[in-house]
C-alpha cells in the first residue's frame, strides 16, 4: 500500500481530528435574549444547519488528508488552508448571530463558545507545526497572520451582536483608558526597575556582600502574595501622602497607581536583577582576559564586550518581568490603579463572563506580543551561539 | 628583547613564581614548559601585566615595564590565548582590527591591515572577513585569533598554549604555519605549553619549570642530551628522549656524500627528520636511505649507523 510508504505526519493528523471532532461537538455560541439571563448553547449544526456546518469543515478534511502525504508543497497548501480556516472563524459566528438572534430583541447577545476558542487553539498548534516543518522565520509566520488579522477587523461590523462586542460598546472610551494605565503601570514598573535593576547588579558585583543581602531580600519580597504586598503598602504611602503634601500633590495615596507602582517595581526587581547579575558575571572569561589582554582600558571592556555580551541576557530578563508585570497589573485593579483588571474584577461581581474576558482577552495579547517582540529581539543580539540563517555557505 | 631578572610572584600566602631570570633576545621563540600549576602561564602574563610582579624586574628592550601604562604596554604586545578569547558579537574583520583601533589608526589603514592579515593566516577575505566566532572551526578560529595578535605589528608575541584546544591534526598544521610565519616575521615570541612535541617542534630555547621556578634551559638538544634532573628527563619523555631528538634533528644534517656503491631502493627527503627516516628503514627493512631533493635527484645517503652515532662523533649540529 501507498500510504504505509509515505511517513504520516501525525502531529497534523491528530491535530485536525480533534479539531473536527471538538467543532462539530461542543457548542459554537450561546444565544441570550439579554444579558443577565444563561444563554442557549448552540452547535455548529443546529446554529447554522448542516448544510453549512459540512462547508466550515471542508479545509478542515483538507488538512487531515494532506497529513497522509506530508512534503514541502504539501505542507505549504496546509499553511493555506489553516490561514482560511483562521480567517472564516468569525464567519461562523456571524452566520449563527444572523440566523438565531430574534431581531425583535436589541439586547439579544451572542456568546462565543468553546468549540469557537478550541478551534482558534488547535489552529495556532497546526500552525505552531507548519512552521517548524517550513522552518518559517517567526517575521514570515507573522507577515503571514496579517491578511487573517485584517480580514477579521473587516468582519468586525457582523460580529455588533456578540456579548463581548456589545460589553465593550458601552465602554469604549473606559476600555481606551484602561489599556493606556495597563501600559503605563507595565511600561513604568518594567522601565523603573530596569534602571534600579541594572543599578543593583552593578553594586552587587562590586561587593560580595550586597549579593548576598541583595539576592536574599528580593526572594524574599517575591514570596509575598500580591494582594497582600498591595495590603502592606496601604499603611505606609497613606502615611507618607498625609506627611508630605507634595506627594499627595503627585497622587500619592494608599491607593491608586502609587502602592501598584511600587508592588509591580518590587516583584518586577527580583527577575531584572538576577538577570542582569548572572549576565554580567558570566561572560566567557577567556574573553574578557583576551580583552584585557589587547590592551582595552576597563571601560572600554565593559562597554565594548561585556555589556554587549550581556545584553542578551538582560533582555530576556526584561521579558520575563514584562509578562510578569503585564499579568500583575490586572490585580492591581483591586487597588484602584486602574487597567484591564477592572473589567476582570467587574465581570466576576456581575458574573459577566464576557466582560471578563473584555478585560482578558487584552491582556493576554499584550503578553503573548510582548513575548514576541522581546524574544525577537534577543535572539538578533544574540551571536554567541546561532548561525543566522543564509550566512553560512 | 624581553629581560626578566629574578622576578617573583605571590598569591597570598603561595609564591607561584620564584626569583625567576631569562633572557629573550629579539627575533627569538622560547618555549615555557612544565606541568600544570608551575607557574609558566603566570609568568607570561607578568609580561604585558596582565599579572603584576611582586620583586624582581622585567624589562622590555631596556625598560623596566613599570614605566609603561598597562593598557599602552598591552596594545604593543601581541596576545594570543588557547580559548582565542575571540569577541563572539564581533565579525572576524572587526575582532581582527581590534587592536589597531585601540590605537585610532585611520579606518582605510585598519581595513588593509586586516585584509593583509586575513592573507597572511591563510583566510580568504570574501568568505570570512564577515563571519562571526560561532561560524568558524577550531583551527580557524585560532588563525584569527593569533591574526589578531599579530593585527598592529607588534615585535613581541605572548602566546598562551594557543593550539591546546585543538585536534592533533589541526595542531600540527599551524605549528607548520607558525614557523613558517616565524622565520618571515622574525618576531620575539614567548609560547607557554604543556605539550613537550609542540615545544620542541617550535623553540629556539626551552625553558623548563616546576613549582615557579626554572628547573632548566636552554636549546632543544642540549636539554634532550643532558636533561639537569629526573623531572626534565621525565617531562621530554623519559626514554622516548632520543626519538624527539631525531624529530627535530633533519636528515641533511647526518647525510653523507653519495658513495660509489649501489644507490638504495629507499629514499628520504633532505629536509625530513631523522626519526622520518629511521620510520622509512623500519619499514622498508633497509639499514641504508638515499637522500633525495626536491627534485628527487639524489644527493647522499644517510646509514643507519651513521644516524645512532653522529651524535657522538660529530655534534656537527649547529
Amino acid at each position: 500500500m501507498l500510504r504505509r510508504d509515505a511517513p504520516i505526519n501525525r502531529v497534523m493528523l491528530s491535530l485536525a481530528l480533534v479539531a473536527l471532532v471538538t467543532w462539530l461537538s461542543l457548542p459554537l455560541g450561546s444565544v441570550a435574549p439579554n444579558r443577565i439571563v444563561p444563554g442557549t448553547a448552540y452547535t455548529i449544526a443546529s446554529a447554522i444547519g448542516w448544510p453549512l456546518a459540512l462547508v466550515s469543515c471542508l479545509p478542515l478534511l483538507g488538512l487531515l488528508m494532506l497529513a497522509w502525504r506530508p512534503g514541502r508543497n504539501v505542507y505549504r497548501l496546509a499553511l493555506g488552508l489553516t490561514l482560511l480556516l483562521l480567517l472564516a472563524l468569525p464567519a461562523w459566528l456571524a452566520l449563527m448571530a444572523q440566523q438565531r438572534l430574534d431581531p425583535e430583541l436589541p439586547q439579544a447577545r451572542l456568546g462565543i463558545g468553546a468549540a469557537w476558542w478550541l478551534m482558534l487553539f488547535w489552529l495556532s498548534l497546526v500552525l505552531i507545526e507548519l512552521r517548524t516543518r517550513l522552518a518559517l522565520a517567526g517575521w514570515r509566520l507573522a507577515l503571514l497572520m496579517l491578511p487573517v488579522l485584517g480580514g477579521w477587523w473587516l468582519a468586525a461590523g457582523w460580529l455588533e451582536p456578540l456579548a463581548l462586542w456589545q460589553e465593550l460598546a458601552g465602554r469604549r472610551s473606559a476600555f481606551v483608558e484602561a489599556v493606556v494605565d495597563h501600559l503605563l503601570l507595565v511600561g513604568g514598573a518594567v522601565g523603573a526597575s530596569l534602571l534600579l535593576g541594572a543599578g543593583i547588579a552593578l553594586a552587587m558585583r562590586q561587593n560580595p556582600r550586597v549579593e548576598r543581602i541583595g539576592f536574599a531580600l528580593l526572594n524574599f519580597l517575591q514570596t509575598i502574595p500580591s494582594l497582600a504586598l498591595f495590603g502592606l503598602l496601604l499603611a505606609p504611602l497613606a502615611w507618607l501622602a498625609s506627611r508630605f503634601e507634595w506627594l499627595a500633590a503627585l497622587g500619592v495615596s494608599g491607593i491608586g497607581w502609587a502602592p501598584a507602582f511600587l508592588a509591580l517595581l518590587g516583584y518586577s526587581l527580583l527577575p531584572m536583577v538576577r538577570n542582569t547579575f548572572v549576565a554580567l558575571s558570566e561572560v566567557d572569561p577567556g574573553v574578557l582576559e583576551a580583552a584585557r589582554g589587547m590592551g582595552m582600558s576597563r571601560g572600554q571592556v565593559f562597554r565594548q564586550v561585556r555589556l554587549p555580551l550581556a545584553l542578551p541576557v538582560v533582555i530576556e530578563g526584561v521579558r520575563i518581568t514584562t509578562v510578569q508585570a503585564i499579568g500583575l497589573t490586572a490585580v492591581a485593579a483591586l487597588i484602584g490603579a486602574g487597567g484591564l483588571g477592572i473589567f476582570i474584577f467587574q465581570g466576576l461581581g456581575q458574573a459577566a463572563m464576557d466582560l471578563v474576558l473584555l478585560g482578558a482577552l487584552p491582556i493576554l495579547a499584550m503578553a503573548l506580543a510582548a513575548d514576541a517582540l522581546l524574544g525577537a529581539l534577543t535572539r538578533r543580539l544574540d551571536h554567541r551561539t546561532d548561525l543566522a540563517p543564509g550566512a553560512t555557505p | 628583547m624581553i629581560e626578566l631578572k629574578s622576578v617573583t610572584k605571590r598569591f597570598g600566602g603561595e609564591t607561584a613564581v620564584d626569583a625567576i631570570s631569562l633572557t629573550v633576545n629579539r627575533g627569538e621563540l622560547w618555549a615555557l614548559v612544565g606541568t600544570s600549576g608551575c607557574g609558566k602561564s603566570t609568568t607570561l602574563r607578568m609580561i604585558n601585566r596582565l599579572i603584576e610582579h611582586d620583586g624582581g624586574e622585567i624589562h622590555i628592550d631596556g625598560r623596566p615595564i613599570r614605566e609603561f601604562d598597562g593598557k599602552i604596554l598591552r596594545r604593543r604586545i601581541g596576545y594570543a590565548i588557547q580559548s582565542t578569547g575571540l569577541f563572539p558579537h564581533w565579525t572576524v574583520a572587526r575582532n581582527i582590527g581590534l587592536v589597531p583601533r585601540l590605537l585610532k589608526w585611520p579606518a582605510a589603514r585598519v581595513n588593509a591591515r586586516v585584509e593583509e592579515l586575513m592573507a597572511l593566516l591563510g583566510l580568504s577575505v570574501e568568505q570570512f572577513a564577515d563571519k562571526y566566532p560561532s561560524q568558524l572551526s577550531g583551527g580557524q578560529a585560532q588563525r584569527v585569533g593569533v591574526a589578531r595578535a599579530l593585527a598592529a605589528d607588534p615585535d613581541i608575541l605572548l602566546m598562551d598554549e594557543p593550539f591546546g584546544a585543538l585536534d592533533p591534526i589541526t595542531r600540527k598544521g599551524l605549528q607548520a604555519e607558525l614557523r613558517d610565519l616565524q622565520s618571515r616575521l622574525q618576531k620575539t615570541i614567548v609560547f607557554v605549553t604543556h605539550d613537550m612535541d609542540e615545544a620542541l617542534a617550535l623553540a629556539d630555547r626551552l625553558v623548563v619549570m616546576n613549582a615557579g621556578r626554572i628547573v632548566q634551559q636552554g636549546r632543544p638538544l642540549e636539554l634532550l642530551r643532558a636533561p639537569a634532573d629526573d623531572f626534565v628527563a621525565s617531562l621530554l619523555g623519559g626514554d622516548d628522549r632520543g626519538l624527539k631528538e631525531a624529530a627535530i634533528t633533519r636528515v641533511a644534517e647526518r647525510m653523507q656524500p653519495l658513495s660509489p656503491r649501489l644507490l638504495p631502493q629507499a629514499r628520504v627527503h633532505r629536509d625530513a627528520t631523522l626519526r622520518q627516516a629511521l620510520a622509512v628503514m623500519f619499514r622498508e627493512h633497509a639499514d641504508r636511505l638515499a637522500v633525495v631533493d626536491d627534485e628527487a635527484m639524489p644527493v647522499g645517503e644517510l646509514s643507519l649507523r651513521r644516524i645512532v652515532g653522529a651524535g657522538r662523533e660529530g655534534g656537527s649540529d649547529t
